[in-house]
């Protein structure tokens, strides 16, 4: 269905294909033959062959579909929006974030808070950082407006805790230093677009 | 006055006064024109270059083109907006792309310009420079980097505060290819081949500023070059809630901002992370921008201490208070006073009311007529009595802007010498007079500028009898010609040659010469010196300082300031002595001295209501409450609290009196019983200015007129001159009271101030002995300052320096070594 | 129609007879929900119960654990005593129709255990000669159950069930009775030994062949009976919550839920005896093993109409059941008859 067809909201004017059901039975006669057709048609045995082929499948022919969380778990899709990951840069392991304030601003529910301050190598340092989990609506926007990639929506889905501020603080969501190899880039909100060198002008730089 | 004109900009009739810029002409009637480095009362600068408009045909600068009868202005073109488009072009080259971590973004007008011009696109490069941050004082931080050098901290300094701290430096950037002259647009190529040249440094050649630290070229930067240390990456400009405010600090009453922002992420609390103010029409001083946190984080409501406080109100026989209160708060006082006849005193507004209304017996008004913003449009102003560097810093930024601006003149009278007043123009003449002379300076600013026809004769005859006239060997040069014989060496040729020759001659001249000017340590070529200083002058302007109030002679003093303003097309301001000086001497009805149990509002008592965390009663500080202010340009000025305060206020005490208000700004329409005062409500206050400058904040007392008597004057007397050891009660800048010294951006420490030759002669510490009683200092050296008068300061209200110096301001004391 | 001369039944080799039937019927109830769920989630190609043992074979346990700690609620207005005892009865009637149903061959335990060495223990704890009669009544006794379990406990949801148990339990008795007539008539006795010896002539002596319609309409019958998918009307739990189990729980819930799985086991028990032949050697199968192999099937049987049909309505259950269901049966009755004169 396209886009245009699933937006027409004019109910009736959709081409809907009607279920042929038999003609309810009026006589006697009619019910009878009704029930007779029914009962020797073998739709009951359609159903029971059905069910056991299923079965047989799933035992023998490895159709299976139970994922054994939690310890299997099904990729998540980029444009999941779970708790917030802080990433680092590949180079060096510093954390991305500049502490630019945009995310403060952006964010929606006002969850966003960080502290600032000019660090001992003239660099504005993030001194503290925390999201309010209790406010947030995973909306995406701070991870839309972030021009570091720093903040991104990471695959934790799994948010049950003791206290919400388990997660809230720049430390929990920082990639730790030493899974800095199996930091991965994030391709959903924010993510820059797979064209965007084409969107840029450059800049001459004829030195 | 000049006169009004009319021209047009873009098709819209403008009528402007004559000689003003095309630029202001624009903002006053909400035509944009871009611009950069111009600062509305500053001269043009001249380095950004984007103001060009076209202006009768010709590509002129809106910055520094006078309007004409007639004028037709188009503020852009196709030309126009290349030439603009390069310009931000060149500015964005090599601009550091640090946007996100920059303090100004958000505020920034190259942010600002780049999108409003719509550079999208780079057409140049050069190689950059390196260029390292700089922290140029205590307060300042430099980030050379971010500069434009759009020079508005230059002009700024300059112009307005009169420091000249700054000024441009060689840069060390590569030369732009020579191509680009013809490639280029004219006035981008222009000032990129200077901006690519230079970059701010400190005037005096090291890496840091001399200055008065009152981080106004921060409030002009227009990029994140300069911020002060402070705030360096603490916040975002977005985050922080502005609120309008008139700052407490001195009479100036500078229109100001209190920026808040939660503490951290820890601690909600609000929390005043910068000062801020409407740079082009009001500059702060140090005190006033970085003297912020003095507010009284009162833990909650003390009931136990609120009762025994309001149990103090009523038993006090009187109440000791400063006046770096509101006038709503004064006017509470006063209500207290007619209710239980408690004594009010207050000892620099007490002299200051007396001064007042001995000049309001002698002028017929109860208020001297002009005010600052009047007098910078003067071009001649005289300063008597007010130590410039400290009492108040906009008295001082209006003598230097008079000087820089209109190509003004100054006369400084001051016993103690001040080299930055000397240095604020070429036409400052500066007398450094004994200390009780001042009657005698007014007395030669009577003689110097008073229409004879409109003194009394007696006046007249003393004054004449200054006067002498003696013969003076001059020695003058004349160019003479000297006729000789000169012989060709070739041909042995003789001829005549005539030639001018200068020659020194002696002549004898009949000198008129001022007793008055000597006295008062004048040179001795004072007239002459006068008779240029007076050259194409229109405007006249005398500032009265504090010295006057707290003077033996107080009362004729101030009949001879009517008795100028009366007889001299002279306008007259005074300086009241303290942030709310005039609120107070016009509210209530003071006491000279107190006696009985006394209550301390932010001073000494039996019971000490304080704001400053200390006392028996925690009070709002002056960021933590609603009131006015009534300042030194005589309007009645509404301030807010940018903070939270917990504790009480001294209205829920009249309340606990049964005489209080539902709230503190309740009061402010009462306060129109009072001299000068309107009924007016506290919320419908403005504050703020209008685009072309117009001071749109709280209201201008009324100055009423009342009986006048005659002048009678006393002839001055020249025994009350002190000679000898004498210190001078007056603070450092940047410090004003308790509040100014709370804040932790003030550095300047509470001691005996002196110039450097006299603290290197006393020592590192000092006894001073006042006769009635003896205090230690610790001596600070301060280059400001020249001569032997040292300087008490009085902004610790603990130290009770007023008491100590009584009715004067200059005071006999002996100092020795500890 | 006497069989090889059989020891002689002991009221000891009853008692161990009993004892096997309550201990292994209900193990087999409770290992019945495990394979249920099992069953239910291969065709849903689920993986089902895994965690608990391996291939979760030790859920029943913990479920067991569960049900025997939980708190036992009796509802305050209920009539706590009719309450507590609907369980019991259900559970009760459930094991005693057990008695005349032959459940295992039968063996002599060996002469070296102590005690009991020797012992006859006989295929059926009671053979008695109305065995088929028994069972039939028994499990309508059961009836009982739920039916005063659901109006004992002051829940409206609890009456419901218990009305539609009263339509559903007598009606469907009707179709039972009758459709087992006919193989009745067949063997001319009611004890399900005689049954057994009726089919010894391999899988064609089966009454199955002789009686299929009898056949499908005890199996339609058995699962009303047994309160089964799609006629498990009386705990519905989108119409009515869980009928008259509503207000159970732990071990009382757990005593309705034995009983149910162990009238599965009955009936899986007197379709395999009565239809498919009994415990008779089956070629190289031994009778022990087909017998266990039958019952098997008829209960995965029951599993297996659960995932794949829906419910029906009540209404439909009733015309089911008068017009349809009994008619058929009383036609088979007849036509039997007239074989059988023919």
């Amino acid at each position: 269905m396209s886009l245009e067809e699933f937006k027409n909201r004019n109910v009736g004017q959709q081409t809907y294909k009607m279920v042929q059901s038999d003609p309810t039975p009026k006589t006697g006669k009619e019910q009878f033959e009704q029930v007779v057709r029914r009962a020797f048609k073998g739709e009951l045995f359609v159903g029971l062959y059905v069910t056991l082929r299923e079965m047989i499948n799933a035992l023998f022919r490895g159709e299976m579909h139970t994922i054994k969380y939690p310890f299997e778990k099904l990729p998540i899709s980029p444009r999941y929006r779970a708790i917030h990951d802080m990433l680092r840069l590949l180079e060096s392991g510093h954390y991305r974030c500049i502490g630019c304030g945009l995310c403060e601003k952006i964010c929606i529910s006002n969850c966003i808070k960080m502290d600032t301050r000019y660090d001992e190598n003239q660099r504005k340092e993030v001194s503290e950082y925390t999201i309010n989990f209790g406010r947030c609506i995973f909306c995406g926007y701070c991870a839309e407006v972030c021009p570091e990639l720093a903040i991104v929506h990471g695959a934790r889905y799994e948010t049950a805790s003791e206290q919400r501020a388990s997660f809230s603080l720049f430390e929990d969501m920082l990639t730790p230093i030493d899974a800095l190899k199996l930091q991965q880039e994030y391709d959903g909100f924010g993510a820059i677009s797979p064209n965007a060198d084409q969107n840029i002008k450059k800049t001459p730089l004829a030195y | 006055m000049s006169n009004d004109i009319t021209m047009k900009i873009d098709g819209i009739e403008c009528v402007a006064a004559e000689g003003e810029y095309i630029l202001n002409v624009a903002r006053a009637n909400n035509i944009f024109i871009p611009a950069i480095c111009y600062l509305t009362r500053c001269s043009p600068t001249l380095a950004c270059r984007i103001c060009l408009v076209e202006a009768d045909g010709k590509r002129v600068y809106s910055c520094n083109t006078k309007v004409k009868e007639g004028m037709e202005v188009t503020v852009t073109n196709q030309e126009i907006l290349e030439e603009r488009r390069a310009i931000m072009e060149v500015y964005d080259v090599n601009h550091p792309l640090q946007c996100g971590v920059c303090d100004q973004s958000g505020e920034c007008e190259l942010q600002n310009y780049t999108l409003e011009i719509g550079v999208d696109s780079q057409t140049y490069s050069i190689p950059d420079t390196k260029r390292e941050a700089a922290n140029w004082s205590s307060v300042l931080h430099y980030d050379p980097g971010l500069c434009i050098v759009c020079e508005r901290c230059v002009t700024v300094c300059k112009d307005m505060i009169g420091d000249s701290a700054l000024k441009t430096g060689p840069r060390g950037g590569e030369g732009i290819n020579k191509d680009a002259k013809d490639t280029m647009p004219k006035d981008a190529y222009a000032m990129w081949n200077k901006l690519q040249k230079s970059v701010i440094v400190p005037s005096n050649g090291t890496g840091e500023t001399n200055c008065s630290d009152c981080g106004e070229c921060i409030a002009v930067c227009p990029v994140g070059a300069l911020v002060s240390r402070d705030f360096v990456y603490q916040s975002n400009a977005w985050e922080l809630k502005r609120v309008p405010a008139t700052c407490a600090h001195c009479s100036s009453g500078c229109q100001i901002y209190y920026e808040t922002k939660h503490t951290s992420i820890g601690d909600t609390s609000e929390k005043i992370y910068r000062v801020t103010n409407e740079w082009n029409y009001v500059s702060l001083c140090g005190a006033g921008r970085f003297g912020y946190d003095f507010e009284n984080r009162a833990e909650g409501k003390n009931k136990e201490a609120f009762d025994k406080a309001v149990e103090a109100l009523q038993k006090a026989d009187s109440i000791r208070f400063n006046s770096v209160i509101t006038n709503e708060e004064a006017l509470m006082l006063q209500t207290l006073k007619e209710k239980f006849g408690t004594k009010l005193v207050n000892p620099d507004a007490f002299a200051f009311q007396k001064f007042l209304k001995a000049y309001s017996r002698s002028s017929g008004k109860t208020l001297y007529g002009s005010d600052f913003k009047e007098i910078m449009k003067s071009d001649f102003v005289i300063s008597v009595g007010c130590a410039l560097h400290n009492d108040n810093p906009n008295a001082r930024y209006a003598f230097n802007n008079i000087q820089k601006m209109n190509k003004g003149a100054g006369l400084y009278f001051h016993p103690v010498a001040d080299p930055l007043i000397a240095s604020l123009g070429k036409s400052v003449e500066c007398f450094t007079h004994k200390p009780g002379l001042e009657e005698a300076a007014l007395y030669l600013v009577l003689d110097l500028f008073a229409k004879r026809e409109r003194l009394p004769q007696d006046t007249i005859d003393y004054l004449d009898s200054f006067h002498s006239k003696i013969t003076k060997t001059v020695q003058e040069k004349v160019m003479e010609d000297v006729t000789e014989t000169v012989t060709d060496a070739k041909t042995g040729e003789s001829k005549e040659v005539t030639k001018k020759v200068p020659k020194t001659i002696e002549k004898e001249i009949v000198v008129d010469e001022n007793r008055l000017a000597l006295l008062l340590g004048g040179k001795g070529d004072f007239a002459e010196t006068f008779q240029d200083m007076m050259k194409k002058k229109e405007r006249f302007s005398l500032i009265i300082g504090e010295d006057l109030y707290f003077h033996t002679k107080a009362e004729n003093l101030a009949a001879l300031v009517a008795l100028i303003e009366s007889s001299c097309d002279i306008e007259i301001v005074m300086v009241p002595p303290k942030t709310n000086s005039l609120g107070v001497a016009l509210i209530c009805d003071l006491d000279e001295s107190a006696e009985g149990y006394c209550v301390g509002y932010n001073e000494k008592g039996d019971f000490r209501l304080s704001a400053l965390g200390d006392g028996d009663l925690d009070m709002p500080a002056m960021n933590q409450q609603e009131g006015t202010l009534t300042n030194m340009n005589k309007r009645v000025l509404p301030t807010n609290a940018a903070l939270e305060y917990n504790g009480y206020e001294l209205n829920d005490m009249m309340v606990a009196l049964e005489i209080g208000k539902h709230l503190t700004i309740d009061w402010t329409p009462m306060l129109a019983g009072k001299r000068g005062f309107k009924k007016a409500n506290f919320d419908e206050l403005p504050n703020g200015y209008t685009n072309s400058g117009v001071e749109n904040r709280g209201y201008a007392l009324e100055n009423i007129s009342t009986h006048a008597e005659a002048i009678q004057l006393q002839k001055f007397d020249e025994s009350i001159a002190l000679e000898g050891e004498i210190a001078y009660r007056c603070n450092p800048q940047r410090q004003f009271n308790d509040f100014s010294d709370k804040a932790h951006q003030i550095f300047e420490e509470y001691g005996l101030y002196a110039s450097t030759a006299k603290a290197e002669s006393l020592g590192g510490k000092v006894e001073v002995d006042f006769g009635s009683s003896k205090m230690i200092f610790e001596v600070i050296s301060d280059d400001s300052i020249e001569g032997e008068i040292v300087r008490v300061p009085d902004f610790k209200s603990e130290k009770d320096i007023y008491t100590l110096f009584g009715e004067d301001r200059y005071k006999n004391v002996i100092i020795r070594k500890v | 129609m006497e069989a090889a001369v059989l020891p002689e039944v002991t009221s000891a080799g009853v008692i161990i007879k009993a004892i096997i039937i309550l201990a292994v019927i209900a193990a087999i109830a409770g290992f019945g929900t495990f394979i249920e769920r099992k069953v239910l989630a291969f065709m849903q190609r689920r993986l089902g119960p895994m965690h608990v043992g391996p291939y979760g074979i030790l859920q029943l346990v913990a479920d067991g654990i569960k049900l025997f700690t939980k708190e036992d609620i009796v509802p305050q207005h209920s009539n706590k005593i009719i309450f507590k005892i609907a369980p019991v009865i259900t559970a009760a009637t459930a094991f005693i129709a057990l008695a005349s149903v032959p459940v295992f061959p039968d063996f002599t335990i060996p002469q070296w255990v102590p005690l009991l060495g020797g012992v006859f223990v006989p295929s059926i704890a009671a053979d008695i000669n109305i065995g088929i009669l028994f069972v039939l009544g028994m499990m309508a006794a059961g009836l009982y159950g739920p039916l005063l379990a659901g109006m004992a406990q002051a829940n409206k949801w609890g009456i419901i069930g218990s009305a539609r148990t009263a339509i559903q339990f007598l009606s469907y008795e009707v179709v039972t009775g009758l459709s087992i007539l006919a193989p009745i008539m067949l063997v001319g006795s009611l004890s399900l030994v005689d049954f057994n010896t009726y089919q010894t002539g391999g899988l064609t002596s089966w009454i199955l062949w002789q009686q299929p319609v009898a056949f499908v309409l005890f199996l339609i019958a058995g699962f009303a009976e047994t309160n089964r998918t799609p006629f498990d009307l009386l705990e519905h739990e989108a119409e009515i919550i869980s009928g008259y189990a509503t207000e159970y729980s732990g071990l009382r819930w757990g005593l309705f839920f034995i009983g149910e799985y162990a009238n599965m086991v009955t009936v899986s028990i007197l379709a395999a005896v009565v239809f498919m032949g009994g415990y008779n050697d089956l070629g190289f199968l031994p009778g022990w093993l087909m017998i266990i192999l039958k019952i098997a099937f008829v209960f995965f049987f029951m599993l297996w109409v659960r995932a794949s049909w829906p419910h029906i309505r009540p209404d439909q259950l009733m015309w089911l059941c008068w017009k349809v269901l009994m008619p058929i049966a009383v036609i088979n009755v007849v036509i039997t008859g007239l074989f059988m004169m023919v």
